[in-house]
């Protein structure tokens, strides 16, 4: 997939914004106080691209870009075999137990699953580590797990503090499924679309002809930010 | 008297949202037809007092507002997004002026979930403005709606009516009590003495005579 799918797949380097709307004061006496406004925390990537990309071989990412502009939000993923070690899943569930769990609660960050027993998992199993990403349903707004989430004997649910609070409407969590790790999709908008510079070189010659090409040098980084405004 | 849970436990770290409310007037003879617009900057929708506060609305800014132990007159702005909102329509088609303003801080405890709401501002919306922001490709809306408090609009405030025949018998057709006073106006009375004829009252400037300020005079209901 094109666009900002195949900036994440090419990045050179991802540097990743989670921070929170703070306000943050000092007092006379040097203790710290501090305001946090409850938003929804949306996702935001610095992407850096490498400036190696041919233009003979990307054109179809350069119309991509300029098709979606600086307005236009993508669904993308990190499953790409270059990227998907990133957000690799640290726990011991298989897929088919990961497939049996569904969401009973989700109020504020308290997250809670259900359905582990009939799932196979058993007193002691380590559903997810610190920082494992999990989707909600079909919506692509993954959380991430606070702390190390470990089942409790003969329980069927499970209770876990994630990053942010639910901002997902009760239908669209009740009795949904999850789904973690590198396959949990982002729906990222780039509000500062980087323009792009044709510096030629990389020349080739196809059926014996010489063929003209360039690098593909863009402005800036791409800075890619959660589309939190759909979800409802 | 109000209280502030979340800052009376002297607490290093409040989670607070502000809640807008925007009540507009439809029809001067009927108080029910209203729309309520609801504005938050909050995660989610929360559901306060029966109105539910989307977040959705595009609430970019609130301004200050006094706190005063002694009732005082205070005015705030409240900013909105103009970009892909109803919020210039809405400004634009109803009767904005005069509407309804209320709002309330809320508190959120640790886990993100709304604990407690306090009002900050009740007023009337006496003005709003639409502006655009536009540099090079980048252009945007913002809507600003002046507000204030119910002590500043009673005090700009004129109600009641003069002492004279026009002014009374407006209300009541039959009310004869100041048919009178254009008789005794400029009448100065001694008591214990027959009254003196008529005075001309000086212009301007002359501080008014005891029988001049009949006319004049104003008084709230």
């Amino acid at each position: 997939m094109a666009g900002l799918q195949e900036i994440i797949n090419k990045a050179g380097s991802i540097n990743i914004d989670r921070r929170k709307v703070v306000g943050l004061q000092v007092t006379r006496n040097e203790i710290p106080r501090t305001s946090l406004t409850p938003t929804r925390n949306p996702w935001r990537f610095t992407i850096e691209m490498p400036p190696v990309l041919s233009w003979w071989d990307h054109r179809n990412l350069v119309e991509a870009l300029d098709t979606l502009d600086r307005y236009s939000p993508q669904i993308v993923n990190f499953s790409n075999s270059c990227v998907s070690w990133i957000w690799r899943y640290q726990g011991v569930l298989t897929q088919n137990q990961v497939n049996g769990l569904t969401v009973s609660s989700f109020n504020g960050t308290q997250l809670t699953l259900s359905g582990l027993v009939a799932a196979g998992i058993t007193n002691g199993t380590t559903l997810f580590l610190a920082n494992d990403l999990i989707q909600i349903g079909a919506n692509p707004y993954p959380f991430t797990v606070a702390s190390t989430s470990v089942v409790a004997t003969g329980s069927n649910t499970i209770t876990f503090t994630v990053n942010r609070p639910n901002f997902l409407s009760f239908g669209a969590y009740n009795n949904a499924s999850i789904t973690v790790g590198p396959n949990c999709n982002f729906y990222l908008f780039c509000p500062n679309m980087p323009i792009y510079k044709l510096v030629p070189g990389n020349q080739f010659s196809f059926q014996g002809v010489l063929i003209n090409n360039a690098r593909i040098e863009f402005s800036d980084n791409f800075t890619l930010y959660e589309w939190v405004g759909g979800a409802a | 008297m109000e209280n502030i849970p979340a800052v009376a436990n002297n607490v290093t770290q409040i989670n607070s949202a502000e809640f807008v409310k925007l009540t507009i007037f439809n029809d001067v003879s009927n108080t029910a037809n209203v729309n309520v617009y609801t504005f938050s900057s909050s995660y989610k929708s929360e559901t306060i007092g029966n109105t539910t506060y989307t977040p959705l609305g595009g609430l970019l800014a609130v301004g200050a507002q006094n706190r005063d132990i002694r009732v005082t007159s205070g005015d705030t702005t409240i900013a909105l997004s103009g970009v892909s909102g109803n919020n210039i329509f809405v400004v634009l088609d109803s009767k904005i002026r005069g509407s309804t303003v209320e709002v309330l801080r809320g508190f959120y405890d640790a886990n993100m979930v709304l604990s407690n709401t306090v009002s900050r501002f009740t007023g009337i919306v006496t003005n709003y403005g639409i502006s655009e922001d536009r540099e090079m490709l980048d252009d945007n809306f913002t809507v600003t709606i002046s507000a204030s408090s119910y002590k500043t609009v009673l005090e700009n405030r004129i109600a009641g009516r003069k002492t004279n025949k026009e002014s009374w018998r407006y209300f009541n057709s039959s009310d004869a009590s100041m048919d009178n006073v254009y008789a005794i106006s400029g009448v100065q009375f001694d008591f214990g003495q027959d009254p003196k004829s008529k005075t001309v009252v000086p212009g301007g400037g002359g501080g008014g005579g005891p029988g001049r300020g009949f006319e004049g005079d104003e008084f709230d209901r």
